[in-house]
């Protein structure tokens, strides 16, 4: 159970937004290769950076359990070695550990768990000559007569460079899988010079460029490693025959496992070789022939239960109409440089992120927060909105939770501001006489919706049968990588996108489900509405859950005004810029905000 | 005539994702095949509300006509279908009405609309009284809900009794042992009466009066474990080792601990051996030998802080980069959903209070076998799938909210987990460094608090989980757990992002543990606080809970009197409450005041002495 999927956990988590996230929490096309490391670009406001932060965790329960002495130094060590198996320099590592015990009370066996377990941290942070600066401890972990087992977790944060970055995910046939370790002395402890050694090595390894993925082995060894490597791309693996069982499935805390190139093999010595990467998408050892997909249902199945990653969606096929429009609408109100106005309330979370992609497509953008604290605010507030929305020609809803999604539906709150009398009047002109544009994503999408402004393009109440936003069909928050496809042009909003094209993008919603009649998802389609779909990463819709991560009917993802100058989407395609999400690949650059502001030049 | 107006919401069939799920556990984990379905209704009672705003507010703020049904006063159902309600206890946060009432101000911003929201839920199917039980049971948590029937209350309007004035505990200072004993066990401290001893030693020798209710509270949220890490700090007698092959090198490594201690500490006689030296002499050895040079110095305890060149566009700027772990493993245990939201809450605050933009955050947790059958639960203790499942929608709402990306999610399984589930939040925090302003308190520097209001679901988190716990902790935790409320710490996040407003802060603290008195109380030696000035939620809160109540959403922060107007500004701007509450000393005493008179009046040194020494073997 500590090595099974949990990805129907991890993917309740937003793991994109600050578009600095340089891994996602799984690599691979497949989304399967756990990351060990979590790494970001650091948070910029203005310009580009490729400073990087690494954090890491290490810990085991039933070390720390056997030997809190042994379970800390270990639980130090995994977390140095995830981090260096991420390309990390491991010289400017500092931790920070979380402690938590039984109650001690004043039995002086009780405390020598803690004692002990301190002991082995400060072994670790002298053996490696890395200090921890900062902890937390906590010693409430008893109930009744039953004790926590012993924790120490230990995190450590590196700071590195956006190239030095390797992930777990196989992806080059052809490459060895090489491991690197240390041998235990007489009392199961490591030399810590020597494991110093063995990670400059390392280190160097990765700095040649020709390490395609890697692996900190940890509770399942390397049979776990090696796994988790090849789900992300569904790769195989010939694992070699002198490779015993005993050898495949040892905790082998500190040893890192490598693919790397085959012409460099004989650049370096004192490692073990594993198995070489193929296409076969089956793991290989001795006799046995193993099935990636398999491997991938027994490994996903243990918690599916806890954790579901799928609901009962009716599969069936969806249409691959591509709509190419005959007339684009032209704008007559040319400008230099456009403004978009980006309102802010609260609970929207995604303005930095918008904003800094309007900016580099060549807007000016206008950030405002709505007031709502007291009746004056509120009225003030409206008035700021009319006026910044009279001098903008673009409307930008951000993503977010307004209000926190309640009272229970998303984007209420921010649908409510925009009802408003005076707000909806400048909204109506800039859309009737200034021919401007407005685009939503995620929260802002759902807000466009539950106005009308998409599909109706103006502002009215829904009625019963309007196409809407709701839950997603597997009732709770779903963040990953969507393959999205462009199936329209026509709009201002996708003239610089490939119609046809399939881009990956971050998702992140709780309530992305598009639903609507039939009759409304033919018309949909009939007048060049359906902007975007949920694809397979060949480009084919789908209804297919891993792709279709919401149920949306037809896989709609972003639909047009009747003119096409208003864009509602769901993924955030502003979560976008050099070094972020490198371990699954793809186009990510949809070129909305470039489009836009390009229409008014 | 109640003036109340009842709305049921209910999801159309097609869109019921809720009560589909709820279905399925039930006749899947709860094992109760007999149920043939499931409704969930959302139930609001409106209250001070004109009619031409609630006909608006039930088809755009209630409702939303494509995928929702909507019954006034009241539904249909069978009579054989099974139907309860369950609402809030009172005091909980409850973002549903919170929001709703705010959408309702948007409709018409003179409106002052109370809104209390309840889920109803109907259970189709023949069921046993057992039955019955296990699905109440499955859908009700006791400690931040009830029950609650169809009776339609007269009014929601609340009204509060003026609090009596603040206790004072007349013949403290001359009691004897057993009667002062006495009161230290009905009291429910979480100090120990060593503590309680010398606090009487402080009142009899050096004020000369008796302490009032508030002081006692004061000082043992001060000095709670949780705040000054007791355990850790007690010192260590008589270390002895087991025999055993894995002796020697542990038993090496004590002798090279006490080698370092002698070498550092030279002889001090301030210094102890206690678990806390041991975890932090590593580091003070490390710094010495000059391999801690990055570390940002700083008399201000925020978070763990080194200073790093960053490459933006190809220029380099230095950086500050902070991180910090934080668990909530008690209020999880008892209340996973608001358990989990504060610990990443928590854990954000402290880079936040240190003005650094939190970016990415971690939570790795420990759980025992989520997959074991219900009917195995320890009594007095919520289901492991119920911990893992709520705690993760809870961790993840708020992180989902605030707008953080979450890097790495990992959950450990090891059978003891069942005593009490670990929940680790770890998040990662930026600022350029010529934005963060690293000052001293000057006598008559303002203390401005920002952000949530204070109300009574805060008082004692920090002493709560630094008690024992037994099986009767499930009924009797209720006021300590508290609900996240992640919009109001992201317009926090946003204001302390703004260069121009962080570099007015001298000084900063969060609300964390220990409410207005230790957060205010830390950031410089004499205070004069009026607790008068403090925003609450609701009336009828006393002095001592003002001066306790925590938040995960506040912050204080000390200004120079010539910035506190441009400042107040800045909070405008992001729609946060900002209010002068407390002002900066020469005389080192913590001093609190509520409605006119003095309720603590203490020395910060007594404060300081952090409790008695604790000593123990090992």
């Amino acid at each position: 159970m500590n090595v099974c999927s949990k990805k129907g956990l991890v993917e309740r988590f937003d793991g994109s937004i600050g578009a600095g996230s340089v891994v996602m929490p799984f690599g691979g096309t497949y989304q399967l290769s756990p990351v060990q490391t979590m790494i970001a670009k650091l948070p910029v406001l203005k310009g580009d950076t490729d400073t990087i932060t690494m954090m890491s965790y290490g810990y085991d329960p039933y070390l720390t359990s056997w030997s809190p002495y042994h379970g800390a130094i270990y639980a130090v060590i995994h977390s140095v070695a995830k981090i260096v198996a991420s390309g990390g320099d491991y010289k400017k590592i500092r931790f920070t550990f979380q402690e938590y015990f039984k109650r001690l009370g004043t039995d002086k066996y009780r405390w020598g768990e803690p004692f002990t377990a301190l002991l082995g941290a400060f072994d670790a942070q002298l053996g490696f000559g890395l200090p921890s600066i900062g902890g937390k401890d906590s010693m409430s972990g008893t109930f009744n007569d039953i004790d926590v087992p012993p924790t120490l977790v230990s995190f450590a944060v590196d700071v590195a460079h956006e190239k030095d970055v390797v992930t777990p995910d196989l992806k080059v046939d052809g490459n060895k899988l090489i491991l690197f370790s240390v041998p235990r002395d007489e009392y199961e402890l490591l030399d810590y010079d020597a494991l110093m050694a063995m990670y400059d090595k390392v280190n160097a390894i990765i700095k040649t460029g020709k390490v395609g993925a890697s692996y900190a082995i940890g509770f399942g060894g390397i049979i776990e490693a090696v796994s988790k490597m090849a789900f992300g791309n569904k790769k195989g693996v010939k694992v070699e025959d002198d490779l015993t069982i005993d050898e495949l499935t040892a905790k082998n805390y500190g040893a890192i496992l490598l693919s790397v190139r085959p012409e460099i093999l004989d650049q370096f010595d004192g490692y073990k070789l594993v198995g070489t990467v193929d296409d076969s998408a089956v793991i290989n050892y001795k006799d046995m022939a193993l099935p990636i997909d398999e491997a991938i249902a027994s490994w996903t199945g243990k918690l599916e239960k806890v954790y579901p990653t799928r609901s009962e969606v009716d599969e069936s096929e969806v249409r691959e109409d591509l709509y190419d429009a005959k007339d684009i609408y032209i704008n007559k109100h040319k400008v230099a440089v456009p403004k978009v106005f980006i309102p802010v309330f609260p609970g929207t979370n995604c303005e930095y992120d918008t904003a800094k992609a309007f900016s580099l497509a060549g807007a000016e953008p206008v950030v405002k927060v709505f007031k709502n604290l007291s009746a004056e605010g509120i009225r003030d507030s409206v008035d700021t909105f009319v006026k910044c929305i009279n001098d903008a020609q673009m409307i930008m809803f951000p993503g977010g939770f307004s209000a926190g999604d309640e009272p229970e539906g998303s984007a209420k709150f921010f649908a409510t501001a925009f009802r408003n009398a005076k707000i909806k009047e400048s909204v109506m002109q800039l859309l009737n006489e200034r021919d401007g544009l407005m685009l939503g994503i995620c929260n802002g999408f759902q807000a466009l919706i539950k106005l009308g402004l998409v599909p109706y393009g103006e502002i009215k109440t829904q009625s019963d049968d309007s196409p809407t936003l709701t839950y997603n069909s597997i009732g709770r928050h779903q963040s990953k990588m969507i393959y999205n496809k462009v199936v329209s042009n026509k709009s201002p909003w996708l003239r610089l996108a490939t119609l046809g094209g399939t881009y990956t993008i971050p998702a992140s919603h709780g309530e992305g489900r598009f639903v609507a009649s039939k009759e409304w998802i033919d018309k949909l389609y009939a007048n060049g509405q359906v902007a975007t779909v949920y694809a397979t990463p060949d480009g084919h819709p789908t209804m297919d859950e891993d792709y279709n991560i919401n149920g949306s009917y037809g896989a709609i993802e972003g639909i047009l005004s009747p003119d096409g100058r208003v864009l509602g989407k769901m993924a955030h395609v502003e979560r976008i810029g050099r070094s972020v999400a490198v371990n699954v690949v793809g186009e990510q650059d949809m070129k909305i905000f470039e489009s836009g502001v390009s229409y008014f030049k | 005539m109640s003036n109340v107006r009842r709305v049921y919401v209910e999801k159309k069939p097609a869109y019921a994702v809720h009560a589909k799920e709820l279905l399925a556990d039930i006749r899947g984990y709860l094992g109760i095949k007999t149920v043939d379905d499931v409704r969930v209704l959302v139930r609001y009672d409106v209250e001070n509300i004109s009619d031409e705003t609630y006909k608006k507010a039930l088809k755009t703020v209630f409702s939303e006509p494509p995928v929702d049904d909507i019954y006034e006063e009241e539904f249909s159902y069978d009579e054989a279908d099974t139907v309860f309600s369950v609402e809030y206890l009172p005091g909980q946060f409850d973002q549903r009405a919170d929001s709703a009432e705010q959408c309702v101000k948007l409709l018409n911003e003179n409106e002052e609309p109370v809104i209390r929201t309840a889920t109803t839920y109907v259970i189709k199917g023949e069921l046993s009284e057992e039955d019955k039980k296990a699905i109440t049971e499955h859908c009700i948590n006791p400690v931040d809900s009830r029950e609650t029937g169809f009776n339609k209350p007269e009014t929601l309007v609340q009204t509060f009794d003026e609090p009596d004035d603040v206790k004072i505990f007349d013949g403290f200072k001359d009691m004897e042992e057993a009667p002062l004993k006495e009161l230290y066990d009905s009291l429910d401290l979480a100090m120990t009466f060593k503590d309680f001893l010398h606090i009487q030693n402080y009142y009899k020798n050096e004020e000369n009066r008796d302490p009032s209710m508030t002081e006692i509270r004061v000082f043992d949220t001060y000095w709670s474990d949780h705040c000054r890490h007791t355990t850790f700090s007690t010192e260590l007698k008589n270390v002895e080792f087991e025999d055993g092959f894995y002796q020697k090198p542990i038993k090496d490594t004590y002798d090279k601990y006490l080698e370092t201690f002698d070498e550092l500490y030279n002889g001090r006689d301030d210094k102890f051996v206690c678990l806390m030296d041991i975890a932090l002499l590593a580091m003070k050895k490390l710094k010495k030998e000059g391999k801690l040079a990055d570390q940002e110095e700083s008399d201000e305890i925020n978070a763990c802080s080194i200073v790093v060149p960053v490459e933006i566009d190809g220029k380099t700027e230095e950086w500050l980069v902070s991180f910090k772990n934080e668990t909530h493993n008690h209020p999880t245990e008892i209340e996973p959903f608001g358990g989990a939201a504060t610990c990443l809450g928590g854990a954000i605050r402290d880079p936040l209070s240190g003005r650094s933009y939190v970016y990415q955050a971690m939570r790795v947790t420990g759980a025992a076998d989520p997959t074991a059958h219900i009917k195995d639960t320890m009594p007095g203790k919520l289901p492991q799938r119920k911990i893992v499942t709520e705690s993760a929608h809870g961790y993840s709402s708020y992180g989902n909210q605030i707008g953080l990306a979450t890097g790495l999610v990992d959950e450990v399984y090891h059978p003891n987990y069942v005593a009490k589930r670990l929940e680790i939040g770890a998040v990662m925090g930026a600022a350029p460094r010529r934005a963060v302003k690293r000052l001293n308190s000057d006598p008559g520097d303002i203390i401005v608090l920002l952000g949530g209001r204070t109300g009574r679901d805060g008082c004692g988190g920090a002493t709560g989980s630094s008690k024992a716990h037994t099986t009767e902790s499930l009924d009797t935790c209720g006021a300590e757990v508290q609900k996240g409320n992640a919009p109001t710490e992201r317009k926090l996040q946003r204001l302390f992002r703004r260069e121009e407003v962080s570099a007015l802060i001298k000084k900063c603290n969060d609300f964390g543990a220990g409410g207005v008195s230790v957060a205010i109380g830390e950031l410089a030696d004499g205070l004069q606080i009026d607790l008068d000035k403090v925003p609450k939620k609701y009336a009828g809160l006393d002095g001592t809970e003002l001066a306790i109540s925590e938040s995960q959403e506040r912050m204080a922060v000390v200004l120079d009197p010539k910035d506190v107007d441009q400042f107040m500004k800045y909070a405008e701007e992001e729609n946060l409450e900002a209010t002068k509450v407390a002002v900066v000393t020469e005389e080192p005493r913590l001093v609190i005041s509520w409605r006119g008179k003095e309720v603590v009046n203490v020395s910060r040194a007594f404060l300081d002495t952090n409790g008695a020494h604790q000593e123990n073997d090992v």
